[in-house]
């Protein structure tokens, strides 16, 4: 089982090996965020507030271009607000203008209230820019490995270290 | 050990990629099932404009305050892979500037769950025992996407960024739906036929006016008699 390692030419090609498969799920990744002009094209809905559509650990697919209309009442968007770094996946509710400077109020569907209050201080609408993708397809449940990633963060470290060592130990 | 891993391995990638093939056939068969929505009636019943401000504050500004009447058939939107159908009336109006400027607002919303998906929606109790046994041996229940409101109260009023809105002229409300599959693509609704899914027709009322400020007292007598439905 450990002859890989008394072999350095054959530990080097499986060393690449791993390193190719993490270079292509990056590329992956990357190209599809280019196609869909969004810095994170898939994501993971870490809250109850769009249910009873979108549940913890739903993925949804997102879309970023306006090719034929603009971004409109009723789509549900993920946005950022200024500032803070976490994406959120409302609806929006409310639209006063067109182009980038069209005003846009959010709302979750399981949400008593509109977003207001989860906007920056001083912030009362989001702009286009603040929108990183509109959600166009759902794949229940898939991304809920993630949560369980993120909120145990042993498990992290076990599934690399045995993605490491089967890929490490495999033969071609 | 080795081996074990291997097989391991190739069990939980067949499951997956079998998982995946199957979620697809189910998404695509979305495009199978006939969609005939249609609206009879959506016109508003009762207009308003009071003053408010949203804090204690902020700035006075005018709310419209809009009841409306409407009578519709989304029950075609419902198929095994429908999870909910969210049907949300807008009120849309040109701005004072442009023509081309548009302001659009949500008034009005409503989940329809699909009663594979009641269990994960917010009813009350008595309203989960109604929709229970309407639907008690159904996988679909069609009879959901029935709506029929008389001078439905709004659940949104509407306010413009400038604090404006009275005696707004050419609004119009607007029905919309939005269908949250259980697994695929999420589609709204069509201004154009498409394939076997057909536009939605009358979904516009006719344009109208909002009325100028009401005053205090008699707007306080109208939002009392108001009662949610």
């Amino acid at each position: 089982m450990l002859s890989a390692l008394g072999n350095p030419r054959q530990a080097a090609a499986q060393i690449m090996n791993f390193g190719l498969i993490l270079s292509t799920a990056f590329m992956m990744w990357k190209g599809l965020s280019v196609i869909t002009d969004s810095p994170s094209p898939i994501v993971v809905v870490l809250s109850g507030s769009m249910e009873p559509a979108f549940q913890r650990g739903d993925l949804l697919l997102l879309w970023n271009r306006n090719f034929l209309e603009e971004t409109a009442v009723g789509e549900i968007v993920v946005y950022n607000v200024q500032g803070k770094d976490i994406p959120i996946v409302h609806r929006i509710v409310r639209k006063f203008g067109t182009g980038d400077k069209a005003k846009l109020l959010t709302k979750g569907d399981n949400n008593n209230a509109d977003d207001t209050e989860l906007y920056a201080a001083g912030q009362d609408y989001l702009n286009r820019k603040d929108i990183i993708g509109s959600v166009v397809g759902y794949i229940p449940f898939v991304g809920y490995v993630t949560i369980m990633l993120s909120e145990h963060p042993w498990m992290k470290t076990v599934m690399l270290g045995i993605m490491g060592l089967v890929v490490v130990l495999q033969r071609e | 050990m080795y081996s074990s891993v291997v097989r391991l391995q190739n069990t939980f990638g067949f499951f997956t990629t079998v998982a995946f093939v199957v979620a697809a056939f189910v998404s695509l068969s979305d495009f199978l099932s006939p969609r005939t929505p249609t609206v009879n009636l959506l016109k508003p019943t009762s207009l308003q404009v009071v003053n408010g401000r949203p804090h204690y504050y902020s700035p006075v500004q005018q709310y419209g305050i809009i009841k409306f009447s409407l009578d519709a058939d989304l029950s075609s939107l419902f198929t095994w892979n429908t999870k909910q159908v969210f049907v949300y009336i807008t009120a849309e109006w040109p701005s004072l500037d442009s023509q081309n400027n548009t302001n659009q607002a949500v008034i009005w919303d409503k989940i329809i769950t699909a009663p594979s998906s009641d269990h994960l929606a917010k009813y009350g109790p008595i309203e989960r025992k109604k929709l229970k046994k309407a639907a008690v041996g159904k996988p679909i229940d069609p009879s959901r996407g029935k709506l029929v409101l008389k001078n439905q109260r709004y659940k949104y009023q509407i306010t413009h960024p400038s604090g404006k809105i009275a005696s707004q002229e050419d609004i119009v409300l607007k029905l919309h739906y939005n269908v949250q599959p259980w697994v695929g693509l999420l589609t709204w609704n069509q201004e154009q036929t498409w394939g076997k899914w057909e536009a939605l027709k009358g979904a516009t009322s006719k344009k109208f006016k909002l009325p100028a400020v009401k005053k205090k007292d008699e707007g306080k007598k109208t939002t009392k008699s108001n009662s949610r439905a």
